[in-house]
């Protein structure tokens, strides 16, 4: 205890506290902005690594492509080379703006070759473009379909996590796990296509899209089951090297109560 | 003139306090933000500064809560209390800043309404490691609105001291929900045990002080043997009360401060009119008893501030024989 405690008395609204009392509270202040700082440090180092995650914001930047709408919207680019070499293909899966998906938006244009304005998104070999609002064209008569080579790979039962796939590529960091529960709601909810991240046997990660086992949209039917391991089964395929995993949502069982 | 309520303006060692707690908000913040985009490059912003103004408001409610029992503890943690409404009101800023951008981010641009999602999202009310830990820092953030918005002396004035004291007592409320938010939110996805850490450290800590302080206390709260009423007590020497300042005793379940000042012997209840204040360990400056907290003055004779100001507080009957003190009922009720 500090011994001037006896003789001096602290009185706010004076100009100056007393000089013993005031530098006991100098002390502690010191001792508490070492306390800060150190608490800052701690936390800064004390949080779990960040996925390597790309969002490329604020840079907008033009694609052209073939619109697929369905099982997930994806638009088609192909990079022709040089004279002599194969065209490069890549697919994009497309999003719109805030959590919502690209249903509406390329509604109309499937199959279509178009232009559009997004922002790139990327994880884990992944690619995704949020569609800015508005920006999707025609351009030419062409018309393109996916290709069905490959198809069922069989019968799983996988467990995993389901996640929203616009935050899980990027958009946030992390966007995944209970901390990110409501959000990945609210965004399969608004039409963001959900992906079932799981582990092969070699403990290498997988991203399956899931959809109903008629190939359509199970968003409604997952939006409980988010953010958590999860057991599933269903048929997986394997359509122009993308994985997808097609089930009952009522096979869906929690690992975790 | 009459004054229901004392403002206190703005005063050196006021502003000293808030630009320290200005400067402290500033070093946290520039650190976690700053040093944390620097290690963790791949985390998208929003989330270091959700992260940051999380922690940094729940590092300032620590500071807060531990101040009280380091005060009674040693009065010399006194000028650390004089303006903690202040840095009460700022955590309050903080911790809406971190809800308010958690909001945005988590339950913004969605097809529903943020406010709807908040509650709806997350259904697992049945479920320990799934429930949804957002609401409960929801709940927490009403809690530290409803305390940032009372905070001024005119509502203490308005809403009388104990309501107001009571409301405020909320905030080991919202402690207890923010420390849920955090153990059934980050906690549940962190593989670091950092946090954790630290948030165990910081509940024994205020859980630790709380209970030596209380603990310290009790002894004054030892009643003295009464018969009657109207009997007086003999609650100590004169001797053991030094010039200037108090004995403080327990008579009638109440605390009496016995002061001594010029010769003779006053004795007056305890409690301060402003925030329940300890008024026997305050002194007598100037002739007025000074309370300890934020400086409130009364007349030892009567229990009343020096005009302007109208507060007063209950004043005993007291009596010196053969060098004891001895306090009886009460002489002067208190005016409000
Ligand atoms: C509307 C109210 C609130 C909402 C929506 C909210 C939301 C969140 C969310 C989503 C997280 C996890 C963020 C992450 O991924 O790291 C979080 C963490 C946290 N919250 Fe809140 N919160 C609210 C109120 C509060 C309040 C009042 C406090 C009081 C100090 C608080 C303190 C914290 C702390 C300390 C963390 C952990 C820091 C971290 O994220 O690493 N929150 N909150
Ligand atoms: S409690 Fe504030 S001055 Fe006494």
């Amino acid at each position: 205890m500090h011994k001037d405690e006896s003789s001096e008395f602290y009185i706010g609204y004076q100009p100056q506290g007393p000089a013993g009392i005031m530098r006991y509270v100098r002390l502690r202040l010191i001792l508490l902005a070492a306390t800060v700082i150190s608490v800052a440090i701690l936390l800064v180092y004390g949080q779990r690594p960040f996925a390597d995650s790309f969002f490329d914001f604020g840079n907008l930047q033009d694609f052209e492509g073939y619109v697929i709408e369905r099982p997930v919207p994806l638009l088609m680019v192909e990079k022709i080379g040089a004279p002599g070499s194969l065209p490069v293909r890549r697919d994009y899966v497309l999003v719109a703006e805030g959590k919502h998906g690209a249903e509406s938006i390329i509604n109309g244009f499937n199959g279509k070759k178009v232009r559009l304005r997004g922002t790139l998104i990327r994880r884990d070999g992944i690619e995704m473009i949020e569609i800015a609002g508005g920006s999707v064209q025609a351009i030419g008569s062409k018309s393109r379909s996916l290709s069905k080579e490959g198809g069922a790979v069989g019968k799983y039962i996988l467990t995993g996590e389901i996640v929203d796939s616009k935050c899980y590529l990027g958009v946030m960091n992390p966007g995944q796990s209970k901390p990110h529960r409501e959000c990945a709601s609210l965004c399969i909810r608004g039409g963001i296509p959900p992906l079932f991240v799981v582990r092969d046997a070699a403990g290498r990660k997988l991203h399956l899209w899931l959809l109903s086992a008629d190939g359509l949209p199970v968003n409604m039917d997952v939006l409980d089951f988010v953010a958590e391991p999860v057991e599933i089964s269903g048929a997986v395929e394997k359509i122009d090297g993308k994985l997808y995993f097609l089930i009952d949502p009522v096979s869906i069982s929690r690992l975790k109560m | 003139m009459s004054h229901s309520y004392r403002a206190i303006g703005w005063n050196r060692q006021k502003r000293n306090y808030d630009l320290l707690v200005l400067s402290f908000i500033f070093v946290y913040l520039g650190i976690f933000i700053g040093l944390g985009a620097f290690i963790h490059p791949n985390a998208t912003i929003e989330t270091m500064l959700i992260r940051g103004l999380g922690t940094c408001a729940l590092l300032m409610l620590h500071v807060i809560l531990v101040i009280g029992p380091l005060c009674r503890l040693s009065s010399a943690f006194l000028p650390l209390l004089y303006n903690r409404r202040h840095l009460g009101v700022a955590m309050f800023f903080m911790a809406l800043a971190h809800g308010g951008l958690s909001l945005f981010q988590f339950h913004g641009l969605g097809v529903l309404n943020p406010l709807v999602s908040l509650f709806i999202s997350n259904l697992r009310y049945d479920s320990l490691s799934g429930f949804p830990f957002q609401p409960l820092g929801f709940l927490a953030l009403l809690i530290l609105f409803l305390m940032a918005a009372t905070s001024h002396d005119f509502w203490l004035a308005n809403l009388t001291a104990p309501v107001w004291k009571r409301l405020h007592m909320l905030v080991y409320v919202a402690y207890g929900l923010i420390m849920a938010h955090v153990a059934l939110g980050v906690l549940q996805a962190e593989t670091n045990p950092v946090l954790a850490v630290l948030v165990v450290i910081g509940v024994v800590m205020v859980m630790g002080l709380h209970l030596i302080a209380g603990a310290r206390e009790r002894p004054l709260d030892v009643e003295i043997a009464t018969a009657g009423k109207e009997e007086l007590i003999d609650v100590c020497s004169v001797n053991e009360i030094p010039e200037g300042r108090a004995h403080i005793a327990t008579i009638y379940g109440e605390r009496v401060a016995v002061f001594k000042h010029e010769g003779r012997v006053f004795a007056l209840s305890n409690v301060c009119r402003h925030q329940n204040g300890p008024l026997g360990e305050g002194r007598i400056i100037d002739g007025c008893i000074t309370c300890p907290w934020h400086g409130y003055q009364y007349l030892p004779e009567t229990g009343m501030s020096p005009p302007p100001f109208t507060e007063s507080v209950p004043v005993f009957n007291v009596e010196v024989r053969n060098g004891r003190v001895l306090v009886g009922g009460v002489r002067v009720e208190s005016k409000k």
